[in-house]
């Protein structure tokens, strides 16, 4: 048990501890970062704790958390398909790993197993693919057939019966869930305490550039002059990006997700489908978490509809036939931006001192602690670090495309 | 086990029969709850049963484990949630009984009664809101153990595993008006559209129309008086109104873009397509927090009137009556005509602000009034034991020294109305806090949407019933019929007097809930504010308040309170958050419906299956993989004569004079050139130059083209076939899917020409049908298109022919070719095959990466066409050139096949593995008796045939070599015999 808990305890009236704090908005800072959400903070604490960066500036329209980082199904893996992209989420999972104890805050990184099924002979073949890289690059992943998978997961049915047959799966060990909004609060209380003031309620509705170099941001309360800004957000990063002339090629998809009631827990490891859009876990309160793929159309409408609930009920029973009495309680819907190439876009842009964090698509949250680390190195040094150098932006000029089919919406 | 005989002793909680109740008293059924034996009678819930049995502890609260009783009675709240048979989660207060139902208490070790787990209360000082967050944070290696006690500590019910699938529909509904509520408020918007000729559709949650009419009193004075004697002839009005479909037992789970509502009837899903919506759902009471606010015999005061009306149960004998409104008084007259001792009516107000009709009464006949008197905390430690009242100072504080205790076995709280408005929401409307009603009511709605009766926060039923009938009118002429009645704001509520009190929550020492489903406190709402969690979204997060059950129909209101409290803000200020489909919980199955995902098969079907073929799934589709031998399937193709079923072939006809404008957009070769009788092979590719599909295409006539794409990819490509043409390039083009209508067999090798022969009169010979044309024959009778083509790599006939007459063209064709020894292939044969002529399929020797210049199909791209899809991207790769090839390899040890999707690797300096391609076909080839496949490697190595690389398998190298070009018949000479 925390100290801090004991003395929350004992100390009765005495108010507890602020996690962040309001701050007036300076006329200006070293670094604005645009975007409350787990990147953006999670850059922000990196700069302040490993680059002693701390004259930063996160800006939030909402409350933080309120966008991709509240709204994913809260999976991280690293159990990818290109080995770049093997080699960058298996960092961020590391991270994860020891995250609670560097923030001091549980995120609740539960690494139950994270299991992504192959119905056809095609599907068993990809799986493959993806166990051989994941092994080559060093991260634990196999491919294993139905008593495995039974095992794992009594309540799969892998009877032959089904219309979707599980042949096989690729079972990765350290995938699994964790606690998202807890990231979110963990990186905005641990960069409030180095000095970060982080502004919620806060839009940006232009950014100022001159001569080809960033030198300010006009907010909803008031204008900051800075000559680095970052572009962390999610779903308006393309709206952001333009504000300074570049158009990025992003394609912006709702992705929705949905929740039932609580059960006492029966299902430990992540299960994915590809051929069937679905993924689904448990949470450690006994809520079924599932998602699906992408809406088929692009929108920024975050309503969710019948048809995504229909469609993943009809999946989720194909693979759990025993679920048909779990109730739904909730949907909702987060807005993804897709490159073509189902990889970030990250680093420079031909704007001097405007950074660009963005792309995530529908595998960012799993993300967020490398991106924010990288992220915070290359402002703090101006160098690329090697890891993100994939990402950059100019790949699409230089055809150098990564091709990450594995994050695909179903991927999860 | 109690037996059923004590049972039966308890029931004398058991009215006398009264007009209005909806039990059958005439036959008992019986049933089991925690394996005690209990009676009820037809029409009893779950909860009445057990209530008019005495049992007052239903469940277990989620975090303290404490134990609680029915609250709202409307199918709303968590505190009845009950495990029956293998369903979890079921709300008791509104699951009729069934004779032998087995019902459990969920989440209790070991009994409901004797919890151990309601231990956890005793450090409840250390689990304040959110404190899993600083918690079991060191040592990290013990967080699995931690969250494994955490994980088994939490959840509700339980899923059995060998829960049946069970039997679930759906049934579309299209209609003018949809009405949601069959309270007064619904009836009459319903009876007033359908009055104009609309067609309406009412749907009311519960099992009969009538909504708070069923159980409230009709006395004399009251305002409720005219409509509730009006109520038998309201019900009349709707049967005799054919315009109107009543659909009891009906919950509308949500409302979606363009009046796309959804409903719920138990194993039926409705989907509802409308053209305005009257949202008449009423109103949540709202519960009061005080101390010990949850103890079992705290009651809403609506859910004693459910109970003591509709079900004749009494849920209490002694009853403290907490109020700041007339329905609090409404109750207490009601129980007392009931002979309940009111032991005390706690009325906040001044006396004079009530305005009850039975203030005079009640008074009269002793019943103890406290008014500007609150209820200070629920006394009893298992069920209500008395009430501890105080009085309010004159500036509303509490005067501790005032406070009393009152004994009664039961407390009603009647503090006012949460309305129910999340479908309103949903469609857009729009909300504002009115501080004179304390109440958050609509302001908007869009078009077509209207909110009436509690639901806009209109409670006198004669307003309710002239509000909602102007509210059908307009729905009615929203749609066409009648005229618009413009006097429809949303006001006639805000004129009411108020019901609702501002005072949510009474401070004390003890806990106080404000979430039931999350166990959540007043005090944990301060912390988590004060902690910085101060919007309404950050506290639902942190908190997790109103994410449980009830999804905020108990506490979203008084979370606002607390919250604007506590930040200082005002209710306007602190907002809401927002309302999200479903407004009450459906299953999966009932969502799902019946047989989500059926399988396609060919009208060979059965044959395959009496011919001993192994069948494997393929997209929709059910295709023989082999029929025992697939090797010597491939030699008999390659020896003889062959037959598969390629049914599941995408097979989309074209017509129109745009057609081949299309086609060389589509497609990245040539083909406007394509004469009449000609067939090309094709590939499409999306704007990144990424191959999407391939397949041959064929010039039937002069504006008919006949397409056949890959078998997974049939669907898709339809699509976006359709995609293209609706955006602008399908003017004057019909594109039809013939996928099904027609099925397709290749007959192929040596023979097929002769067999062939025997079932028609067609030349064909290969001068008069050479290969890569079309000819349309009979072929044993039937009219079929034929296509000479070659995936297999020999002489072969595509045969495409009705599907009605695919049987009998089948069996000809094995009939005829019985004397050559044909034999049928399946799927693995022919993937041999094609792989000895190094033919690629895509989306297995392709992936969402693969341009067509890479993987070795730069012969079907022509650059230098005017435009097609993908050509900017491929452009640039042509120039820059590819970054890997896709090429054919064989294995140095030459039994050793490699499985598809290994990588290729080139070991550095360190010793690490450098990956530099990967499988993507191997198979071992019976005619070359050697291990060949297809790969992708960098240019420099794919370009050098005999260039040798390495394969990482299980653990070990093994090495392999390019090879160019077909590992069989390079020149093709066997295509063209």
């Amino acid at each position: 048990m925390s100290i801090q808990l004991i003395r929350q305890a004992f100390n009765g009236n005495r108010p507890p501890q602020r996690m962040w704090h309001s701050h007036e908005l300076k006329e200006q800072y070293d670094v604005v970062i645009i975007g409350g959400g787990a990147h953006g903070l999670a850059c922000a604490y990196y700069l302040a704790k490993e680059h002693g960066i701390t004259d930063v500036a996160v800006l939030e329209k909402s409350y933080i958390g309120a966008g991709g980082s509240g709204r994913n199904t809260a999976i991280v893996r690293s159990n990818y398909l290109t080995p770049e992209g093997v080699r960058f989420y298996d960092e961020s999972v590391k991270i994860y790993e020891q995250l609670s104890d560097e923030l001091n805050f549980n995120v609740m990184f539960s690494q139950r197993g994270h299991l992504t099924l192959a119905h056809t002979d095609g599907g068993v073949n990809t799986m493959r693919r993806r166990a051989e890289v994941n092994q080559i690059e060093g991260v634990d992943s196999r491919l294993i057939f139905p008593d495995e998978i039974k095992n794992l997961c009594p309540y799969l049915d892998v009877s032959d019966h089904p219309r979707y047959p599980i042949l096989a799966a690729l079972y990765h060990p350290p995938g699994g869930i964790i606690r998202h909004d807890a990231v979110v609060w963990g990186y905005a209380h641990q960069a409030d305490v180095r000095g970060v003031h982080i502004h919620q309620n806060t839009e940006v509705t232009g950014i100022k550039v001159k001569r080809g170099k960033v030198t300010g941001v006009e907010t909803t309360r008031g204008h900051i002059k800075t000559g680095t800004v970052l572009n962390a957000t999610a779903g308006w990063a393309s709206t952001i990006t333009s504000m300074v002339g570049i158009n990025l090629p992003l394609t912006t998809i709702p992705l929705q997700a949905c929740v039932t009631e609580p059960l006492k827990p029966f299902l430990d490891v992540v299960v994915v489908s590809g051929s069937l859009h679905v993924y689904i876990s448990q949470t450690d309160r006994g809520e079924l978490v599932m998602g699906a793929s992408v809406d088929p159309f692009s929108s920024y409408s975050m309503a969710g509809s019948l048809t995504f609930l229909e469609g993943i009920a009809g999946h989720v029973l194909e693979l759990f036939p025993s679920l048909s009495h779990v109730r739904i309680l909730r949907q909702w819907a987060g807005i993804c931006e897709m490159p073509p190439d189902y990889s970030p876009i990250m680093g420079f842009t031909p704007v001097d001192g405007f950074l660009i964090d963005v792309g995530w698509g529908t595998y960012g949250f799993k993300a967020s602690p490398i991106a924010g680390k990288t992220l915070a190195e290359l402002i703090a040094t101006g160098k690329t670090p090697t890891l993100i150098a994939p990402f950059r932006l100019s790949r699409f000029e230089e055809n150098e495309l990564v091709g990450e089919k594995g994050a695909a919406a179903v991927g999860h | 086990m109690r037996t059923e005989q004590d049972a039966l002793t308890t029931t004398s909680n058991r009215l006398h029969p009264k007009q209005g109740e909806v039990i059958d008293r005439s036959t008992t059924i019986r049933f089991t709850f925690d394996g005690v034996e209990y009676t009820a009678h037809p029409g009893d819930t779950v909860a009445s049963a057990l209530t008019a049995a005495g049992v007052k502890v239903l469940s277990r609260s989620f975090k303290y484990h404490r134990p609680r009783g029915l609250l709202c009675c409307s199918g709303h709240c968590p505190n009845c949630l009950v495990q029956i048979g293998d369903e979890p989660n079921v709300r008791a207060c509104t699951r009729p009984v069934e004779p032998g139902m087995e019902v459990r208490a969920q989440n209790v070790w070991p009994s409901l009664n004797r919890d151990l787990l309601s231990l956890t209360q005793l450090g409840s000082r250390f689990m304040p809101v959110g404190f899993y967050y600083k918690t079991f944070i060191r040592p990290q290696k013990l967080w699995p153990l931690y969250e494994h006690t955490l994980r088994h500590a939490a959840g509700l019910g339980e899923v059995d595993i060998d829960t049946p699938l069970g039997e679930f529909d759906k049934q579309y509904l299209h209609t003018d008006v949809v009405i949601v509520g069959g309270g007064p408020a619904g009836i009459s918007a319903a009876l007033s559209a359908a009055e104009t000729g609309a067609q309406v559709l009412l749907f009311e949650e519960n099992p009969a129309l009538g909504g708070h009419l069923r159980f409230t009193v009709p006395l004399e004075s009251s305002s409720t008086t005219k409509a509730s004697k009006d109520l038998p002839e309201l019900l009349e009005a709707v049967d005799r109104q054919p315009n109107i479909t009543v659909f009891t037992d009906t919950s509308v789970l949500g409302w979606y873009q363009d009046n796309w509502l959804c409903a719920v009837k138990g194993a039926r899903l409705f989907k509802i397509r409308t053209k305005s919506v009257v949202v008449a759902t009423g109103a949540y009471e709202t519960p009061l927090i005080f101390d010990n606010n949850d103890l079992p015999g705290v009651m809403l005061g609506s859910a004693v009137q459910r109970l003591v009306h509709l079900f004749g149960v009494l849920p209490g004998g002694q009853v403290v009556i907490v109020t700041a409104n007339e329905d609090g008084w409404d109750v207490a007259a009601d129980l007392q005509s009931l002979g309940v001792n009111v032991a005390a009516i706690v009325d906040e107000r001044e006396p004079s602000a009530c305005a009850s009709p039975y203030r005079e009464g009640l008074t009269n006949a002793g019943v103890p009034v406290f008014y500007r008197h609150t209820i200070l905390e629920a006394l009893g430690s298992n069920e209500v034991r008395g009430a501890k009242i105080a009085r309010l100072d004159g500036q509303g504080e509490i005067s501790l020294a005032t406070a009393q205790s009152l004994q009664c076995d039961l407390i009603v709280t009647s503090m006012g109305w949460t309305p129910a408005t999340e479908l309103a929401y949903m469609a857009g409307g729009k909300s504002e806090y009115h501080e004179d009603r304390a109440e958050i009511l609509p302001v908007s709605t869009p078009p077509g949407i209207y909110v009436v009766g509690r639901a806009a926060g209109t409670h006198a039923v004669n307003s309710q019933i002239s509000e909602a009938q102007r509210a059908g009118s307009n729905a009615a002429a929203f749609v066409g019929f009648g005229e618009f009645d413009e006097s429809t704001a949303y006001s006639s509520g805000v004129l009411e007097p108020r019901r609702t009190s501002e005072r949510v929550c009474v401070p004390g020492k003890k806990k106080q809930f404000v979430c039931y489903c999350e166990d959540v406190t007043d005090e944990d709402v301060e912390t988590a504010i004060a902690e910085g969690y101060d919007s309404i979204e950050l506290l639902k997060r942190y908190s997790t308040i109103s994410m449980g059950p009830c999804q905020g129909a108990m506490c979203s209101m008084n979370t606002i309170h607390l919250c604007a409290r506590a930040n200082d803000w005002t209710v306007q200020e602190t907002g809401t958050t927002t309302a999200r489909p479903p407004t009450t919980p459906v299953t999966l199955g009932a969502l799902a419906g019946q047989n989500m995902e059926p399988v396609q098969t060919t009208p060979i079907h059965q044959w395959h299956l009496d011919h001993g073929a192994d069948m494997m799934v393929a997209g929709l589709w059910l295709r023989p993989n082999h029929y025992g031998d697939p090797a010597a399937e491939a030699t008999s193709v390659r020896e003889r004569v062959g037959l598969i079923d390629v049914s599941p072939l995408g097979k989309l006809q074209l017509t129109g004079p745009g057609v081949p404008e299309l086609l060389e957009r589509i497609y990245t070769n040539q083909w406007d050139n394509l004469r009449v009788g000609r067939v090309r092979y094709g590939v499409m590719c999306n704007d990144e130059g990424v191959v999407l599909n391939d397949g041959v295409c064929a010039h039937v006539n002069d504006e008919t083209w006949y397409m056949t794409t890959t078998s997974t990819g049939a669907t898709t490509i339809f699509e976006w076939l359709q995609w293209w043409l609706q955006s602008g390039w399908g003017e004057g083009i019909h594109l039809t899917d013939l996928t099904d209508t027609y099925s397709a067999f290749n007959l192929a090798g040596p023979q097929s020409r002769t067999v062939l022969e025997k079932l028609t009169e067609r030349n064909l010979a290969n001068k008069a049908f050479p290969y890569m044309r079309l000819r349309s024959a009979k072929i044993a009778g039937v009219s079929c298109r034929l296509l000479r083509i070659g995936f297999t790599g020999e002489l072969s006939y595509e045969v495409h022919c009705p599907s009605g007459y695919a049987l009998h063209v089948w069996e000809a064709l094995m009939d005829a070719g019985r004397e050559f020894d044909i034999a049928p292939f399946g799927v693995e044969a022919q993937r041999i095959l094609r792989l000895e002529k190094a033919h690629i399929i895509v989306g297995q020797d392709t992936d969402a990466m693969s341009d067509p210049l890479s993987a070795n199909m730069a012969w079907a791209v022509k650059l230098d066409k005017p435009d097609f899809l993908g050509k900017p991207s491929l452009m640039r790769i042509s120039a820059e050139g590819p970054k890997q090839l896709l090429v054919g390899f064989k294995m140095v040890e030459p039994n050793v096949v490699p499985d598809e999707g290994l990588q290729i690797v080139e070991s550095e300096a360190d010793g690490q593995l450098k990956i530099v391609g990967w499988i993507t076909s191997s198979r071992f080839s019976p005619t070359l008796e050697e291990a060949i496949g297809l790969c992708w490697l960098p240019p420099d190595i794919a370009s050098q045939n005999g260039a040798s690389f390495t394969i990482r398998m299980d653990g070990h190298l093994a090495e392999a070599r390019v090879h160019h070009g077909a590992f069989y018949d390079p020149d093709g000479e066997r295509l063209r015999m």
